[in-house]
């Protein structure tokens, strides 16, 4: 790729510039905290400008409908009593939260920000891999490399190639809280520097001029939700983009456990005074098995046809998906629906033939726990090692973020694979980052 | 649309962060004030020992730690030279000439204060930090048998900070720091005392 040559010479600036300012994630090591940089490759994946526009028209398609999907299930569950997705799906799912039920949120949306992760095959087709409508993190990895290589790189060089200008985001998020806000302060809540995506919080405010708050800085008080300052003053909170998931949230709602939370925040939340972003039990809609029923959520709820693909799904809950599953078992993917970051990916070919029996037996065991999916075949994107060029597996992480109507960020989180043998390219697995260039419409 | 539903307010300060700006000014001060006083006559381990809580290097951790979950408060700009100075002070650890690198740490501190002073938008998050500042002067002068006018004029210099805080001050401390420091023979540990025994965060 030509662009690329182009790019090696500026490639160690911006890695400075991003070690300067402390563009890291957090990583547990045989229980220790360390601090890592995110490995950044300077060449970029490029979608040009029809491509996106496709691409942003079946995000909206695919984020409204798993919206419609939440409203629903917490509600009158439609698409259950219409026999689309049998109710298993649902309320044997790990995300599924009892307490949600009749609840409606803040203009009802559920999920404000949405992370979908597509890959794109080798004759050009984007697959859907996953749908994360909890806490989707990364957008302020190539925000902030944009900024940085804004910085590294000849003046005007992203206008001269004519590159969608990406650092909007910030503006988009708070358009998002905003739009929620019930009435008070928006705040953005971390469960603190030992958090892998601490970085992440910390930069999203400090763009948003949102104060980053710890569960200790929070309290219910009459009904409402209170930041309590340095000298004892409150301040009334309307809109809390939590980075900690439901079950933390508060200790007296949900898991009894935890020593973090917000005591009673769910139950001001219910009476809808302050939106929660995202809401709770978002979980329900991104569970891996629920993603093989998103295309026939879309021509349920928006009586149109998916825009975009899922990756090939098989679900061992059903009979002849179980048969093909073991006939093909070589052949696929398995995945625990509980499971993400990475962890909890099974290629069936690279198990000993006994791990094999193994966990058929627990396949057939727990049948609801797995899906299975045919590999694809992705594309490679070159990355640098040392001055060469090398191709590895990569995915893309779009950002969809809702408020008075949903918009499609014209970036994305590219993460690549180091390993050239691995498919798996999160962060918490070694992987690294590109930036997303998205191309303006050709003059 | 709808870009006027929240509200943000800049003046608003959790417990934790005003402790940690505090505690921010000070250890950058201590990295400061005790790199260049030793700069001339240089001891290894008095600066790059990681176990002495007094050396140079365990200060700017500690400072780094504070700087590192207060990016919303200071700013990327603003906590990137206190991130520098940590990369430079590791240099300094491997290096044959590690007195080079310990002068960039310097540079970066005082390229930190400086950021600090021009851009925190909020006037407390800056004064605290400043108030920290001060106090771990007036500290360190004290503890280092600094001169005397040097110590008044530090004294002055944080007397005149403390009410542009916000932060709750013993009155009575304030009294008998004021003083000491009109005492004919100035008794440092005392001084120390008093000026540790300034400020009270609330519980």
């Amino acid at each position: 790729m030509a662009i690329a040559e182009e790019l090696y010479a500026y490639s160690g600036g911006v890695n400075e510039l991003l070690a300067r300012y402390g563009v890291k994630f957090g990583i547990y090591k045989n229980g220790e905290f360390h601090e890592q940089l995110f490995p950044f490759d300077i060449i970029p994946r490029i979608i040009n400008h029809d491509e996106f526009a496709q691409l942003e028209r079946g995000l909206k398609q695919r984020v409204f409908a798993l919206n419609e999907f939440l409203k629903d299930i917490y509600s009158d569950g439609k698409i259950i009593s219409d026999g689309v997705i049998a109710e298993e799906f649902i309320y044997s799912g790990t995300g599924w939260l009892a307490q949600c039920a009749g609840v409606s949120p803040p203009k009802g949306i559920y999920s404000h920000i949405s992370g979908i992760d597509l890959v794109q095959a080798k004759n050009g087709t984007w697959y859907i891999l996953e749908d994360n409508l909890r806490i989707p993190s990364g957008a302020s990895y190539p925000m902030i490399a944009r900024e940085l290589g804004r910085k590294s790189l000849p003046p005007e060089f992203f206008e001269k190639h004519h590159v969608e200008d990406n650092r909007n985001y910030a503006e988009l998020l708070s358009r998002t809280m905003n739009y929620v806000n019930t009435g008070g302060l928006s705040v953005i809540l971390t469960p603190g520097r030992f958090n892998a995506a601490y970085f992440e919080h910390s930069y999203f405010a400090e763009l948003t001029g949102a104060h980053l708050v710890t569960c200790e800085d929070l309290v219910v008080e009459d009904e409402n939700l209170y930041f309590k300052d340095y000298s004892g003053k409150k301040e009334k909170i309307g809109a809390i983009y939590r980075r900690i998931s439901d079950e933390y949230l508060d200790p007296v709602n949900f898991n009894s456990q935890s020593l973090i939370g917000v005591p009673h925040i769910f139950d001001i939340y219910r009476k809808g005074n302050v939106a929660i972003i995202n809401s709770p039990g978002n979980g329900a809609a991104d569970d891996k098995g629920i993603y093989y029923f998103v295309p026939a959520m879309i021509k349920y709820y928006l009586h149109e046809e998916p825009i975009l693909n899922n990756a090939p799904t098989y679900l061992p809950y059903y009979e002849d998906d179980m048969k093909y599953i073991l006939a093909n078992f070589d052949n696929l993917v398995l995945k625990d629906v509980a499971e993400a970051g990475g962890y909890g990916v099974i290629f069936g070919n690279k198990l000993s033939s006994s791990e094999k029996e193994k966990f058929i037996a627990m396949l057939k065991a727990e049948p609801r726990r797995f899906i299975a999916q045919e590999v694809i075949d992705f594309q490679d994107i070159e990355i640098f090692e040392g001055s060469s060029q090398v191709p590895r597996k990569a995915d893309l992480r779009a950002f969809v973020l809702m408020s008075d109507e949903p918009v499609v960020w014209k970036s994305g989180l590219t993460r690549f694979s180091r390993n050239p043998d691995s498919f798996i390219v999160n962060s918490s697995q070694g992987g690294g980052f590109k930036d997303t260039w998205i191309m303006t419409e050709e003059k | 649309m709808d870009y006027d539903g929240g509200k943000i307010n800049m003046s608003i300060l959790s417990r934790e962060n005003s402790e940690r700006l505090f505690w921010l000014g000070r250890y950058s001060e201590r990295v400061y004030t005790g790199l260049r006083s030793i700069i001339g006559s240089y001891a290894k381990n008095f600066s790059l020992d990681e176990t002495n809580p007094e050396s140079a290097v365990f200060s700017l951790a500690r400072a780094y730690d504070n700087a590192i979950v207060l990016r919303d408060e200071i700013g990327s700009e603003t906590f990137s030279y206190i991130q520098l100075a940590v990369y430079e002070i590791n240099k300094a650890k491997k290096s044959l000439t590690p007195l080079i690198h310990l002068q960039k740490v310097i540079d970066n501190i005082a390229a930190f204060c400086g950021m600090a002073d021009d851009s925190i938008e909020d006037e407390h998050a800056r004064g605290i930090i400043k108030l920290g500042k001060r106090i771990e002067r007036v500290d360190l002068y004290s503890r280092m048998n600094a001169n005397v006018e040097d110590i008044r004029r530090e004294i002055r210099r944080l007397i005149y900070r403390l009410p542009k805080t916000g932060l709750r001050y013993d009155a009575e401390t304030l009294e008998r720091l004021i003083m000491l420091a009109n005492d004919d023979s100035l008794k440092r540990p005392e001084i120390v005392k008093e000026v540790e025994g300034l400020i009270k965060f609330l519980e």
